[in-house]
């Protein structure tokens, strides 16, 4: 069992929602309220990463981002960065990745929620940020944690992008999914199928549990 | 005029061509009742809308009390947020996570919390909603226990207008009753404008005080229910307010010997028979030979015993009865008159009256030409 792997795709997942997080709520909150020229394509673009291949997304991420870039030259140069085959560079990837996980469900807890409430709301004196906080929030909340949930379990799972631009840097990069798969290439059966276990019990217990919350959570309308 | 310092309650004028149409006036003394009546599309809703500053209007000015509202030729907008009115959205719109006594808390925000709940409370009771019910949310309350909590959250903003739109749609007939009679007393303690959206004509006529005609996001005409029902402005007003006895004319002019009469055409639906002449009141504002529309409300018609002697004046009848709906209390009744081709008279009778008024019998009836309005046909 390579408890270093484990720790370090916890640690991505928890940081990668962290960042995530906020800006996928606004992004998502603006794609379901507003309507504008071009809003499939916006639309389109986040979820360009759901259907792409891993290692295409990678190759893009690794290209842009890597020592040869302007950005990744830029980073390096002024403030001594790397962005590639390191946390941080596996930190970006994780969170482009994870873009359509986190967003569309919350846009869809967004939509669902009455016109007429948001309405009710404004009558009723509260201005744009009570109206969040107090209305829009808690009756999106069991779509905002499904979706939370779906990102923190799709980042211990990612493999192909996380190779491409991290590679497999023991405490650094190396993900237990690609732990997983160094096992299973040096023949390490038993290892393989510990690691495996524990992330779809692991999995399973998380997906289960947040249908369960939504569930009870969701408001009876 | 109102006179200086005196309270203005609410003025309204809009002037719309995009997103809908929507255009007229309205005013709404305080403690008025204004029922604004018309099809569903009519603009009801988005009139209700520009007043609650849910909308705002390409051109239009919104003043209650002393308070511009919305003034779009001098930019001022006050958004809905700062306008204190009292919402009663047609479903209610009850944020469904919160309970009862929370909903109306959320109007309440500027207090603090212990004061916030305790004046929930006082407004919940005040529309009889029990202790245990204030704590139940919105789908754990039956329609009528939503729409008083959607009444006490729009009371509790200490509202300067008051806006109902279709109120008691979702309401059964049994909970209108007692509905109507929080809606009187409402009216006693508020001395503020109410504005009350209905496409419910009874309803309408029952409730407020003056009723506001619109169709195609214009309004038509406005006044007090008997006023439109006995003066409709036009044939459109007269099909919307629900008037039947309708019928097509030319005003042959006023009546020399005669002041203040004038004599109308009656023309049936085919152009051989002969035509009828009626001595009409004349307001002196239709030029000869014009084509009008003309109506007669339903109780200027009466039936006649038909051994009574014979009326001289031309305002006597003799009728076939096409149609007899007996409706429990009242019947509805279709009678074809002989005089003029095509020609129907809708009445509503009751008590003995409907006796003896069988489908393909004869009858007599008398129409109080006094009573027939004259709207002048407007050129296609």
């Amino acid at each position: 069992m390579d408890w270093q792997a484990l720790v370090l795709s916890l640690e991505l997942a928890a940081v990668t929602l962290l960042v995530l997080l906020p800006a996928g709520l606004l992004l998502a909150r603006w794609l379901a309220y507003t309507s504008f020229r071009g809003k499939s394509w916006v639309e389109a673009l986040v979820v360009l990463p759901l259907v792409l291949p891993p290692t295409v997304l990678g190759y893009y991420l690794l290209v842009s981002l890597g020592g040869g870039s302007a950005i990744g030259r830029w980073m390096a140069d002024t403030l001594g960065v790397r962005l590639t085959f390191n946390f941080l560079g596996l930190l970006i990837a994780s969170v482009v990745f994870n873009i359509p996980f986190l967003v569309q469900p919350v846009q869809r807890a967004f939509e669902a929620i009455p016109r007429d409430l948001g309405e009710a709301a404004a009558v009723s004196g509260l201005n744009a940020w009570q109206t969040f906080w107090r209305v829009e929030l808690p009756l999106a909340w069991p779509g905002i944690l499904s979706a939370m949930v779906l990102t923190f379990v799709h980042t211990l799972g990612e493999f192909g992008v996380v190779l491409m631009v991290g590679g497999s840097i023991p405490g650094e990069t190396k993900t237990i999914a690609i732990s997983i798969y160094d096992r299973v290439q040096s023949f390490d059966l038993a290892g393989a199928n510990q690691m495996a276990l524990v992330l779809v019990l692991f999995s399973l217990v998380a997906v289960g549990a947040s249908f369960f919350a939504s569930a009870r959570l969701a408001v009876r309308r | 005029m109102t006179a200086p310092g005196a309270p203005i309650g609410l003025e309204l004028e809009v002037e719309q061509a995009q997103p809908m149409p929507l255009s007229g006036r309205l005013r709404c003394g305080p403690g008025e009742l204004v029922a604004l009546v018309g099809p569903s599309g009519a603009g009801k809703t988005s009139m209700m809308r520009v007043l609650a500053g849910l909308t705002r209007p390409e051109q239009g000015r919104v003043v209650v009390g002393q308070e511009v509202w919305c003034d779009t030729a001098q930019g001022i907008f006050v958004p809905p947020q700062r306008r204190h009115v009292g919402l009663v959205f047609q479903n209610y719109a009850l944020m469904p996570h919160l309970s009862a006594l929370g909903n109306v808390a959320l109007s309440l925000l500027q207090l603090p919390l212990a004061e916030r709940t305790a004046q929930a409370r006082r407004w919940l009771e005040h529309v009889g909603l029990t202790q245990e019910q204030q704590s139940r949310r919105p789908s754990q309350l039956s329609g009528g226990q939503q729409q008083r909590v959607a009444v006490a959250r729009a009371l509790a903003r200490e509202p300067k207008l008051m806006l109902l739109d279709e109120p008691f749609s979702a309401v059964d007939q049994m909970n209108r009753q007692g509905l109507y009679r929080l809606l009187a007393d409402l009216r006693r303690e508020l001395s503020v404008p109410i504005v009350l959206v209905t496409h419910d004509l009874n309803e309408a006529r029952m409730l407020a005080d003056r009723l506001v005609v619109m169709d195609a996001g214009q309004v038509l005409q406005q006044g007090s229910p008997a006023s439109i029902h006995n003066a409709p402005r036009n044939a459109r007003v007269a099909d919307l307010v629900g008037i039947q006895n309708r019928y097509r004319g030319q005003w042959l002019g006023a009546i020399d010997d005669a002041a203040g009469y004038g004599r109308l055409l009656w023309m049936g639906a085919d152009e051989t028979t002969q035509a009828q002449i009626l001595t009409v009141r004349d307001k002196g504002k239709i030029p000869s030979g014009q084509a009008v529309h003309w109506i007669i409300p339903s109780d200027g018609i009466t039936l006649v015993d038909p051994s009574a002697p014979r009326l001289a004046d031309g305002s006597d009848w003799d009728a076939q009865v096409l149609e007899a709906r007996h409706l429990g209390e009242i019947s509805l009744i279709t009678l074809a008159l002989g005089a003029v081709s095509g020609a129907q008279l809708l009445l509503t009778l009751s008590g003995p009256q409907r006796q003896g008024v069988n489908v393909g019998g004869t009858a007599r009836v008398k129409m109080d030409l006094n009573r027939v309005h004259v709207m002048p046909m407007r050129p296609r």
